[in-house]
């Protein structure tokens, strides 16, 4: 065994700690109909506590989860009329995020007044506006609609929801990490192609099939189009074609997420799948149900990869690889205050990958797994 | 946090490319015929008479992103025939007309 003397030859991974700063923007809790249901909900995020409820005036709300009375745990409260009672003396707060009444008392002090934040309801969603500034969301700042959200032509939502523990730039990462699509994910990439222009990255992926992975919904399907964007810097719309040999299924997936801490995040995902005369309602809600199921196994693939991967701040790129580097400087314009965002962070760029050398191998690959009889 | 720079771009860096149409300018990068970079600037974004047209177009259409210029990728590749875009892979043969 020998010491390795020349050290200048060593490439070394530098990472700074995650960053205890939160991204600008909006980002998605979950559904309406879970978190609008008159119970008042507990959501960790942003490294806090906040409560979420629906009051008698339909509104839903967000406040910052403990009592400013006696630090009362407001998600452990309960709904009275348009307020939000807290559990430990029945402070009572409105959803603009004043106290409304302390019902044992002649009247409110003076500065009761708590954190709200700003909401919004589309498609079925619930929406918050996280701004460490704290200023009001800009016009142009905005989540596109989802028509077949709100269309009788498609399904409901299947909606899932999970924590993985790690920062939330690795599945930032994933919209330009093409190769990874085939190793983690048993998907056969045959185009590829980023676009970063102002607060919205886009990924564009055709995939083939992978007739060696037997059984799985990868080796039923012919193919995927898919056409992905991030609004902001966390909640991503794909409009993704699963191509099989009797028809094309049409889907909407939602990839989003909100961070707990520098170390965690909810991730959430959601499915909704276009009714067809191939596809009529029954159907194509098993469909939505079993497509998710095959993205919840795609998300743990990724799960698994960064439970024990290491952050790296300079990866080692080859010319097959996406643009991780511009990816990031693109993520970067929602850690810094409004004023300080520049241009390169914001201009558009695109990136598109040569795919005939990865498209070879990989379908090398494949014709050896099927002559061999045996899944990777 | 601290942006790294590309270590793709110590082998070739990016370099001007003008459009044939509007004349904006441009960075661009070609690792192979199929591989393209490009980055835009503001103004070259905003004199791309593609890009508003585009604009126009898919003003209805769900989420439209712009996809790309194609006069500015023609451009591109006039560029690299020419020899003022060197691709970084120059192992591939370039097709002799576009």
């Amino acid at each position: 065994m020998t010491l390795q003397a020349d050290t200048d030859d060593i490439r070394f991974i530098e990472a700074e700690a995650a960053p205890t700063r939160f991204a600008r923007g909006w980002h998605c809790l979950g559904l309406v109909n879970d978190l609008g249901d008159g119970t008042p909900h507990a959501i960790n995020a942003f490294g806090q506590r906040l409560v979420v409820f629906r009051g008698s005036d339909d509104r839903i709300n967000v406040l910052d989860g403990y009592c400013r009375h006696m630090g009362g745990d407001l998600t452990q409260g309960t709904v009275k009329g348009n307020e939000l009672a807290c559990p430990f003396h029945d402070w009572r707060w409105g959803g603009d995020g004043r106290c409304k009444s302390v019902p044992y008392a002649r009247r409110v002090p003076r500065l009761a007044r708590t954190a709200t934040w700003t909401t919004m309801q589309q498609d079925g969603m619930l929406f918050v506006w996280n701004d460490p500034e704290g200023n009001a969301p800009p016009e142009q700042v905005t989540i596109p609609r989802i028509e077949g959200a709100t269309s009788e032509e498609w399904t409901d939502w299947h909606w899932y929801t999970t924590i993985v523990n790690t920062n939330c730039r690795e599945i930032i990462d994933n919209v330009v990490d093409m190769a990874h699509f085939f190793y983690v994910h048993g998907s056969l990439p045959t185009e590829f192609k980023n676009i970063f222009s102002g607060h919205v990255a886009t990924q564009y992926m055709n995939g083939g099939s992978r007739p060696d992975l037997g059984g799985t919904e990868g080796a039923a399907m012919l193919g995927t189009t898919s056409v992905a964007s991030y609004y902001g810097p966390s909640f991503m719309i794909d409009d993704l074609i699963y191509h099989y040999a009797e028809a094309d299924h049409h889907t909407i997936l939602i990839n989003c997420h909100y961070p707990i801490d520098a170390n965690s995040f909810v991730l959430q995902y959601g499915i909704i799948v276009k009714k067809s005369d191939s596809l009529p309602a029954d159907e194509a809600m098993q469909t939505a149900i079993s497509l998710g199921e095959f993205v919840k196994m795609g998300f743990e693939q990724d799960v698994a990869i960064w439970r024990t991967k290491a952050r790296i701040d300079n990866p080692l790129l080859v010319e097959e690889d996406g643009p991780v580097y511009q990816l990031r400087r693109w993520y970067e314009q929602f850690y810094v205050d409004a004023a300080d965002v520049t241009s390169d962070m914001v201009d558009r760029f695109e990136f598109e990958i040569d795919t005939t050398r990865p498209t070879e191998h990989w379908n090398r690959e494949i014709e050896a797994n099927l002559a061999a009889g045996t899944a990777p | 946090m601290s942006i790294h720079d590309d270590n793709r771009l110590d082998d070739a860096p990016m370099v001007p490319v003008e459009c044939r149409r509007c004349a904006a300018t441009v960075l661009a990068r070609k690792s192979s015929w199929h591989q393209t970079s490009i980055q835009w600037s503001a103004t070259a974004y905003q004199a791309c008479p593609e890009r508003r047209a585009a604009d126009v177009i898919s003003a209805h259409g769900p989420r439209g992103v712009f996809l790309a210029c194609a006069e500015l990728k023609g451009s591109i590749a006039d560029a690299v025939r020419r020899g003022d875009v060197s691709v970084v892979d120059d192992t591939v043969a370039l097709p002799t007309s576009s």
